[in-house]
């Protein structure tokens, strides 16, 4: 039986020891996963102007009474 | 008939070089490392393909086993594309080769083993006793526990070479017989055909599937062992 011919032995573990531990692993190491984009809120967020809050009559130039 | 039969598993030299190291070398070829932000196809299929896989097989690991990430993936990515790639016509398969497999088998299982001794030796040595059994039973049962321990290397290296290599044989076989039967009867030969037809669709799900037990069982025996 051609495997038990342990002359080639070496060479062939050599071989494996290369590709599995340093080809292999060099590649699937690049490997990146992003995460998955998190949903942003769509809602504005709430003003900090507080003057603003409330339009009085100077506001409207065509209101005032002149 | 013997040689003829057994001479696509010896190891391939090319006047007098070596070339095994290239055949190999050869499947890491069909993994292309990706290097852009946005890859191609081929990369993108087989990330998710190897992210799949991974969660799947780190599921059952603690912080410890899963360390191992990097080294259970690219074992079973080797494995697997060294058996497909061995289904082609002429072509040669390392992992048929117990060389081979003994390598990868008994550094990965002694792995496993001395992590288990340095971290959690009492843990451990307990494995080769389980619980409940009766006093008079206890050093027959320590005797059993080591051979089953240490047989453990073995049987992964001897499962995937034996696998592998029956299935080759038989395609081998059925394959020349078909051959020879079509001289002789038509319709029997078709019947091998359709045999050697199934025969080959079962070497496909063979060459997944050991690839698959084997880092299966290094999983298992590492999750005894962190």
């Amino acid at each position: 039986m051609p495997q038990l011919d342990t002359s080639t032995w070496s060479i062939t573990i050599l071989s494996m020891i290369i590709t599995l531990f340093l080809v292999f692993q060099l590649k699937v190491s690049k490997y990146y996963f992003p995460e998955d984009p998190k949903p942003t809120l769509v809602a504005t967020p709430k003003p900090v102007t507080p003057w603003e809050k409330k339009w009085t009559k100077i506001y409207f130039p065509l209101l005032l009474p002149l | 008939m013997n040689e003829n039969l057994f001479s696509s598993f010896i190891t391939p030299v090319m006047m007098g070089l070596p070339i095994v190291i290239v055949i190999v070398m050869f499947p890491s070829i069909m993994f292309p490392s990706p290097n852009r932000l946005i890859n191609n196809r081929l990369i993108s299929i087989q990330q998710w393909l190897v992210q799949l896989t991974s969660k799947q097989m780190l599921a059952i690991h603690n912080q410890k086993g899963q360390t191992w990430a990097l080294m259970l993936m690219s074992l079973i990515l080797f494995i697997g594309s060294t058996n497909l790639l061995g289904l082609l016509p002429h072509s040669f398969t390392p992992t048929t080769q117990l060389s081979l497999n003994l390598g990868m088998a008994i550094p990965l299982w002694a792995g496993t083993v001395i992590t288990g001794f340095r971290y959690k030796t009492k843990a451990s040595l307990a494995h080769f006793l389980p619980q409940g059994t009766p006093l008079p039973l206890i050093p027959m049962l320590i005797i059993i526990e080591t051979i089953s321990l240490f047989i453990q290397p073995m049987a992964l290296a001897v499962r995937l070479t034996a696998n592998i290599t029956a299935g080759h044989l038989l395609i081998h076989l059925i394959g020349g017989a078909t051959l020879a039967l079509m001289n002789i009867s038509a319709a029997t030969a078709m019947v091998t055909f359709m045999i050697l037809i199934l025969l080959t669709i079962l070497e496909f799900a063979v060459a997944l599937i050991q690839a698959y037990v084997f880092t299966l069982l290094v999983s298992l025996y590492l999750h005894d062992n962190t």
